[in-house]
């Protein structure tokens, strides 16, 4: 089984299965107040955003979310080693076993929904078990392994109290308790006896918590760091008697002190359900007496009283507690972030250097494929793409819907941006909006590893047309040359062209002008170089797709054209443009 | 906080388990003192169907009655404060023939108990009943020695996983030439799984509590529609200590300590909130332990408002929702003297704990409120002082 001394060998790596900001950012906090240079959590599979921003500090940073676990990239999926799953009750069982089995370096993870069905426990149990999983819960805060690990809202989710709480490191006192709301005030216990605790763990109040007392305090005994244990129980159940055992048999040999609640249900013929789901005995053998008396004949310490746990542990002495920064009392979350450019330092910088360094080492075309990437491209293959294809793109004669757009409004009077405007809102699905589906066409048949012949077949059902393929005027006759010029700019086996090559090479063979056009060469160049010279990724390329970056090569380029457009008109002053009625058939 | 494991009304355990074997069952459920049509020249058994134990011995059982009689005895029961009745045909036969077995759900998988000499003294034969683990007893041995088909014990089992039971307790039946007849039956449900079952729901949970009071039903209605929790109990109508606590076990270790101390007879009420709820519905839950509070005869009245420190329940927050009640009930409070004692931590317990020190000196009401470095038994031994 895995142990608290495995738990402490390395930082963790945790994943949030549910968005509980709460809890997350009590996480965070953790992680900053033992100095860390990076947050513990590295993902968040939750629908609805890509990203969310918490505090780190006084400051903020970004924790990536995904849809699914099968959403999480797989290096990082493979290198998680702790879970928080904050879903709903009725799905616990499938989140668990799921994380489980997708998470080969999982060691521990916490439950925290209440109201699991207690056959769902019982088959987590098994898989726990089977894949040497460390799982508390259902119905559990969480797990603390002073200086290592906060797995949960345990210890507090405000700043202060993580600090007030002292388990910025690990002292020799483990708490085990199976309610959550105590596991504070029993660590307040131990601090308050000037000591500090190994570990704390709440295992959850319910019939059958997932990590049971045996168990927790068999993790205990183990700890070489542990050498005194306060466990707080409760009526119900029968776990205790197997911690007596376990005693009795000499397999725990460490002090042990324990408190059960609930002899006050004595006062009652039939008692009302105190406390958790555990909590009500059906036996008598269930009974908070019944259980202290049997505990007290192995020799643990009983608390009668709960001050009594406090007397029962041996003093020590603790440090000055120490007070938060002032950056985290005052702190506040900014309206928007930016990863382009802002002021820093007294000076307004761009693409983390200062504007005019940046500006002054950059050619127009490195400069704005880096904003558009947002990251700093240094790469000369990917400038002079992007080069090529902002020159390539600025202007495809006036004929074109959105230059005549842009022209009729210079001719209506009216000025320089509602122009531009005019012929810019022209550019959609039939007019320059191609290379982005392009993309995400292409980035569809290698991702899912299809064929050409299948894509095609996809495509052929769903809308009938393939984007990125097809001409007016060229053909495999006539080729198109800016295509071949573009190609040359790419990488030679770049596995997007040659895909697009692929399809290409089968609609030609249905109609001669079905070719690879300037749209379709674009989006493939581009991926194949971001892969090649950036190392991207399969999702970070789709991001760009769903970000529609790869249209806005083509907005920029032609937004010159535009502009000029607008001025030659203006330089024409033709006055207002009317139809002729001729060239407007009515249908009565 | 609702326990998960429930008990179903006696009807609805013996249609699941009838139902299973493939039994006819015939039985007319009373509710609210309507009386059901049954065949009008039989004989009947009629019982309270509230999972309450030992009926026999508190005479919650009537057997033999003919139709006529039956309104009367009806009436009775209603008006002893049982809502739920059973009637059914009347079964006489030899108390002697009279079998238990049940299955029960543990950690380690489904433990089987059987008896030959079932019946309301089943506790005294408890020497009498064996047990096991159903994946390792030998069904043909358990068929022998209960009587019932391995294919009608397969069934049971399965029937019990199926429908998420914790407990299924058939006690006793009989078998007469071949023929099973179950003669009483209880089975506990695993409510969590209420959306995954088809054979029971949360209207056949029963209860042997008579009747909840207005402010018991408002905090049940809360629980349900909130996702924190609240729970409320009333112990003594006339009690002097009233609680107004957080967390399921904080609010226990108080009671004990007030148990402990001798005081347990002076408790009005148990219950909880914990979950983080909102100001509002802690306003609610507030409001509903002031309304038993105003009406407990009682002379002097002490209420404490406590917790331990909690995780991520926001302290102020919640306070201001017991503030708010505060406000509302003041000159009440005043007049009648109530103490508060407040005792609590967690996230904004600062700014928390400040309001109500303030409010309290605002409305000149009396109370001594602590922080966590005064300890959970500390708090509530100077609440027992202020019942002195």
């Amino acid at each position: 089984m895995i142990s608290i001394a495995d738990i402490r060998k390395s930082m963790p790596r945790i994943l949030v299965h549910g968005l509980h900001p709460g809890i997350i950012q009590s996480i965070l906090d953790y992680d900053h107040l033992l100095s860390r240079e990076k947050p513990s959590i590295v993902a968040i599979v939750a629908r609805g955003r890509k990203k969310e921003r918490f505090f780190w500090g006084g400051n903020e940073v970004e924790l990536p979310l995904y849809a699914s676990i099968d959403a999480v990239p797989e290096a990082v999926r493979k290198s998680i080693t702790g879970v928080v799953n904050v879903q709903s009750a009725r799905n616990v069982k499938n989140s668990v076993t799921e994380a489980i089995e997708k998470m080969p370096n999982l060691k521990i993870a916490e439950i925290f929904a209440e109201g699991t069905p207690e056959v769902h426990s019982l088959e987590l149990i098994k898989i726990a078990i089977s894949k040497n999983v460390l799982v508390v819960g259902p119905s559990s805060v969480g797990v603390l392994v002073p200086g290592v690990l906060k797995l949960g809202a345990i210890g507090g989710t405000m700043y202060d109290q993580l600090l007030d709480a002292r388990i910025k490191d690990g002292g020799d006192v483990a708490v085990i308790t199976t309610s959550g709301g105590m596991v504070n005030e029993l660590i307040r216990v131990v601090t308050g006896r000037g000591r500090k605790v190994s570990f704390a763990i709440a295992m959850g109040g319910d019939r059958f918590p997932i990590l049971d007392p045996e168990a927790a305090i068999l993790l205990a005994e183990n700890d070489p760091q542990t050498k005194e244990i306060v466990y707080f129980g409760e009526l119900g159940g029968t776990d205790e008697y197997r911690i007596a055992e376990l005693i009795t048999s000499k397999k725990v040999k460490k002090r042990v002190i324990v408190y059960i609640a609930g002899v006050v249900a004595e006062l009652f013929d039939t008692p009302p359900q105190f406390g958790h789901a555990k909590a009500l005995a059906e036996n008598h053998d269930e009974s908070a007496t019944a259980k202290k008396k049997m505990l007290a004949k192995t020799g643990v310490v009983v608390a009668d009283r709960f001050d009594d746990i406090a007397s029962s542990l041996k003093k020590g002495k603790l440090d000055e507690v120490a007070l938060a920064d002032a950056a985290v009392n005052s702190r506040r979350k900014a309206y928007f972030m930016s990863h382009l450019s802002g002021e820093a330092n007294g000076t307004i910088q761009l693409l983390g250097d200062d504007l005019l360094k940046t500006v002054q080492g950059n050619s127009l075309a490195s400069l704005t494929l880096s904003m558009l990437l947002g990251q700093k491209v240094t790469s000369p293959k990917l400038i002079e793409f992007t080069d090529f294809v902002l020159k390539l793109l600025v202007d495809h004669s006036p004929n074109v819907s959105g230059a005549v757009n842009t022209m009729i409004t210079a001719r209506a009077g009216k000025d320089l941006v509602s122009s531009l405007t005019a012929g810019l809102l022209t550019i959609g699905p039939r007019f320059g909006g191609a290379i982005n589906d392009a993309a995400g066409v292409w980035l569809d048949g290698i991702v899912n590893e299809l064929t050409p012949k299948q894509l095609i077949d996809i495509r052929t059902k769903a809308t009938g047309i393939v984007p990125g393929i097809g001409h007016k005027k060229y053909s495999l006759d006539n080729p198109d040359p800016r295509v071949k010029a573009l190609a040359t700019l790419g990488e030679k086996e770049g596995k997007y062209l040659l895909f697009a090559r692929g399809v290409e090479a089968i609609t030609t063979t249905k109609k001669s002008n079905l070719i690879l056009n300037v749209d379709g060469v674009i989006a493939a160049v581009m991926m194949d170089l971001l892969v090649s010279e950036l190392e991207y990724t399969p999702e970070k390329l789709r991001e760009l797709v769903d970000i529609e970056f790869f249209n806005s090569l083509f907005v920029i380029s032609r937004t010159i054209g535009f502009t000029a457009h607008y001025l030659d008109q203006r330089r024409n002053d033709e006055g207002l443009f009317r139809l002729d009625d001729s060239d407007l058939e009515y249908f009565k | 906080l609702q326990l998960p494991r429930r008990k179903i009304s006696e009807y609805r355990s013996k249609l699941i388990i009838n139902r299973a074997l493939g039994l006819n069952y015939s039985g007319w459920e009373v509710s609210y003192g309507k009386v059901p049509d049954v065949p009008k020249d039989g004989r009947f058994v009629l019982k309270v169907d509230q999972a309450i134990k030992q009926r026999f011995k508190r005479g919650l059982i009537y057997l033999d009655l003919a139709v006529a009689e039956l309104p009367a005895k009806v009436k009775d029961l209603t008006s002893e404060g049982f809502n739920y009745l059973l009637i059914e045909p009347y079964y006489p036969h030899d108390a002697e023939a009279e079998r238990y077995i049940s299955l029960r759900r543990a950690r380690e998988g489904i433990v089987l108990s059987y008896s030959r000499s079932g019946g309301v003294e089943i506790e005294a034969a408890a020497a009498s009943i064996k047990s096991g683990l159903v994946d390792t007893l030998d069904m043909n041995k358990v068929s022998a020695e209960t009587g019932l088909a391995p294919d009608q014990l397969k069934i049971l089992i399965e029937e019990f996983d199926s429908q998420y039971m914790s407990l299924l307790e058939i006690n006793p039946y009989v078998i007469e030439v071949n023929n099973l007849k179950i003669l009483d039956a209880a089975i506990e449900v695993d409510s969590a799984a209420g959306h995954l079952v088809d054979g029971w729901s949360e209207d056949d949970f029963r209860s042997p509590a008579a009747t909840l009071t207005e402010e018991e039903i408002a905090v049940r209605k809360l629980n349900n529609e909130s996702p924190a929790s609240f729970s409320l109990e009333i112990i003594n109508p006339d009690g002097e200590i009233f609680l107004l606590l957080s967390g399921g076990g904080a609010s226990v270790v108080i009671a004990d300590e007030i148990f402990t101390m001798g005081h347990g007879k002076s408790l009005a009420n148990y219950g909880e909130y914990s979950g983080n709820p909102s100001t509002d519905e802690t306003k609610l839950y507030t409001e509903q332990v002031m309304k038993l509070l105003l009406k407990s005869k009682a002379e002097k009245k002490v209420v404490l408002i406590g917790g331990a420190v909690a995780n991520f329940t926001d302290i102020k927050n919640t306070f201001d929702g017991i503030i708010s009640v505060l406000r509302k009930y003041s000159a009440d409070l005043r007049k009648q003297g109530v103490k508060f004692y407040v005792r609590r931590g967690g996230p904004r317990q600062k700014e928390g704990l400040e309001a109500i020190t303030r409010v309290l000196k605002e409305l000149d009401i009396l109370g001594n409120v602590y922080d966590p470095s005064t300890t959970i038994p500390a708090a509530v031994a100077s609440l027992v002082k202020g019942l002195k």
